[in-house]
């Protein structure tokens, strides 16, 4: 499952335009006929494999999938310009090795940490830990955090569509039996991510380049100018990836400005210079591989693609937080034994076959286009049976497609929507636990901690954000959302 | 990726705006009705299934209002035309069609006749190049969902 999800979240990943969140959106679907734990293990190799992919496009192609692409562009398209494209995508792949492997032995010795705090988890603490998460949707606004709000709300007032969790009674469904069910999460993320994905394609006229690998092994020089910056760009990305809510998008940056405030001659910078792909693309692995930490530990995504990540895990029938660690512990260490094994397959699937993905980024929109909407209309179909949830991903698709176009983001409604019945079924059951008293909440050590936490959380996720749209705006005079 | 946004009192804003308001006064509606409800079946309970709708409710009306009044960042946005636009629109329209067609024609009848759509109106391709792309999409794809996923693919009229 780690070698078949690598295989297909690179192939998706490298497609010109298809950022990670996209590729996951698109494979999502595939990996709900499996067993929870195959079914993890290949959706988070998806993601290591679609992470891996859109430095492909970023450095050959100059096309960002994501905001995390933007300073792999800076300097690894310059240096595929200067024929050193494939010493660029090695060092790529040598730096998001080095700092996934990183990333996967902290997870290994915190993971029975958090274990041990699983048993001091009452609804109250979880309820703690949901307003800590929903801080998040701070980082994931972009330009305007009034807009992230009014979308986090849209996704909350989606998820609130079915039954309610307290007496069973239909919310929001006008007597409507497809919708008693509720809004099928899939069906939500192929619309919002693949289908408006392609329609922005075809919009965009994408077009295959070319261009010509020679040489994908970095050379001893190459990589001696590089550790450093790997090792730099490891260590900032992980230890700001470990509090949630803190992107790739976000460390790329900081890696790329340390960088190049260490360098000799800054003026390299923008140049070609492979510090400027090492440094960012192994922040970018470091910080996607500690996500992980929150991510299975508090339940908390740090980014949109850590966002499906989650509704995966929920819809595969597993509850992220303390008690996974406890209550799962065979699934926990299989699907990190798999990261180490989906960190040593990219390494190999990346280097030797570069030459495929090159071939894969030159295969024309008119071919992708119609292939990957077939795939996302059957697979949004194919989680429950249902045509309902088909015109849901459609419908989603044409929202999708607008709220993009007009740069409203789409991750805090996604964000929203999964964590939204959560926040509510703690929320119940601490209030019905204190009687009704909501000093529930700030009488227990954990929960306190927790909110406090939020509060710190979002301010310096304003400031983390305010730092990276300037940063953004500097580098490319444009937007994009984070 | 688009231009660096401005601030202003855009279209998309009033839009957005007057949707999340229409949605908040619907939702504060549900809320009203559930609320009664709860205290009918659940006395003394301080919170239930309209607690969340009313919260959301307020906040949607807040925000709504926030969007039309404030001056958010904005960015001039233009939308496709020519050739571009009508592959959009037809591209959407196949889908919807497909979505019509597929319970009646069953999976391999309207994913033949759709992939094959799709092809000719966003590849650009000439018909006997998008009937082979459409017919081999539709095997592929049965082979991925059908007999490798074991999925129940519609069967339609025509029994497959």
């Amino acid at each position: 499952m780690a070698v078949l999800g690598s295989l297909l979240g690179t192939l998706v990943g490298v497609l010109p335009g298809l950022g990670p969140t996209a590729a996951i959106a698109i494979l999502f679907p595939l990996t709900t006929v499996l067993q929870p734990v195959p079914a993890t293990i290949m959706l988070s190799a998806i993601y290591y494999g679609a992470m891996y992919g859109g430095s492909t496009t970023a450095i050959l192609l100059n096309i960002p999938g994501e905001v995390a692409s933007v300073p792999t562009c800076l300097d690894g398209y310059p240096m595929a310009q200067q024929g050193r494209g494939g010493v660029a995508l090695g060092i790529s792949a040598v730096g998001s090795f080095f700092a996934g492997i990183v990333g996967v032995v902290a997870l290994t010795f915190f993971a029975p940490f958090l274990a041990d705090q699983a048993l001091r988890f009452g609804p109250p603490e979880y309820f703690g830990l949901m307003v800590l998460a929903f801080t998040v949707v701070a980082s994931l606004s972009g330009g305007s955090l009034v807009k992230g709000l009014s979308m986090a709300m849209l996704g909350y007032f989606v998820s609130l569509i079915g039954l309610g969790p307290s007496t069973a009674e239909p919310r929001f469904t006008f007597d409507w039996a497809p919708l008693m069910g509720g809004v099928d999460l899939i069906a939500l993320v192929v619309g919002l991510f693949a289908i408006s994905e392609v329609f922005l394609g075809v919009e965009e006229a994408r077009v295959a380049i070319a261009t010509e690998i020679r040489n994908v092994f970095p050379s001893l020089a190459d990589l001696r100018q590089s550790f450093p910056a790997i090792l730099r760009g490891t260590g900032i990305g992980f230890f700001l990836g470990l509090l949630p809510g803190c992107a790739p998008g976000v460390t790329v940056f900081m890696a790329y400005d340390a960088e190049k405030k260490l360098a000799r001659h800054p003026e390299r910078f923008g140049k070609g210079a492979i510090e400027g792909v090492a440094a960012p693309e192994s922040a970018n692995n470091a910080t996607s591989s500690a996500g992980f930490i929150p991510l299975l530990g508090l339940g908390i995504p740090a980014s949109a693609p850590l966002a499906v990540l989650l509704g995966g895990l929920l819809v595969y029938g597993l509850q992220p937080g303390p008690l996974l660690f406890q209550k799962n512990p065979d699934f926990v260490w299989t699907v990190i034994a798999s990261f180490y094994i989906g960190n040593v397959i990219l390494l190999i699937l990346n280097l030797p076959l570069i030459g495929m993905w090159v071939w894969l980024t030159r295969l024309p929109y008119g071919i992708l286009g119609p292939a990957i909407l077939l795939l996302s209309f059957l697979g949004a179909y194919s989680v429950r049976n249902s045509m309902f949830d088909v015109a849901v991903s459609l419908v989603f698709g044409l929202v999708g497609y607008f709220l993009r176009k007009y740069q409203w983001p789409l991750a805090p409604l996604l964000l929203a929507f999964i964590l939204g019945p959560l926040l509510e079924k703690y929320l119940i059951q601490s209030l019905s636990m204190s009687g009704g008293d909501p000093s529930i909440f700030f009488r227990r050590g954990i929960s306190l901690a927790l909110i406090l936490g939020a509060a710190v959380l979002l301010v310096t996720s304003i400031a983390l954000v305010r730092y990276t749209s300037r940063r953004v705006r500097q580098e490319t005079a444009e937007e994009m959302a984070l | 990726m688009s231009e660096a946004p401005t601030r202003g009192r855009s279209t998309d804003a009033k839009v957005v705006g007057g949707a999340l308001v229409l949605l908040g006064v619907f939702a504060l509606a549900e809320a009203r009705r559930l609320h009664a409800l709860r205290t009918q079946m659940v006395a003394g309970a301080v919170v239930g299934d309209d607690t969340f709708p009313m919260i959301v409710g307020l906040a949607l009306l807040l925000l709504g209002a926030t969007a039309l009044v404030a001056r958010l960042p904005s960015v001039k946005v233009t939308f496709p035309e020519g050739i571009p636009r009508a592959r959009m629109l037809w591209g959407m329209g196949i889908l919807v069609a497909y979505w019509i067609v597929m319970p009646h024609l069953g999976y391999t009848g309207g994913t033949a006749l759709v992939s094959t759509g799709l092809y000719r109106t966003l590849g650009g391709y000439r018909w006997p190049v998008s009937v082979l792309q459409g017919a081999i999409s539709t095997g592929l794809l049965y082979l991925f969902f059908r007999v490798w996923l074991l999925e129940p693919l519609p069967t339609g009229w025509l029994g497959f």
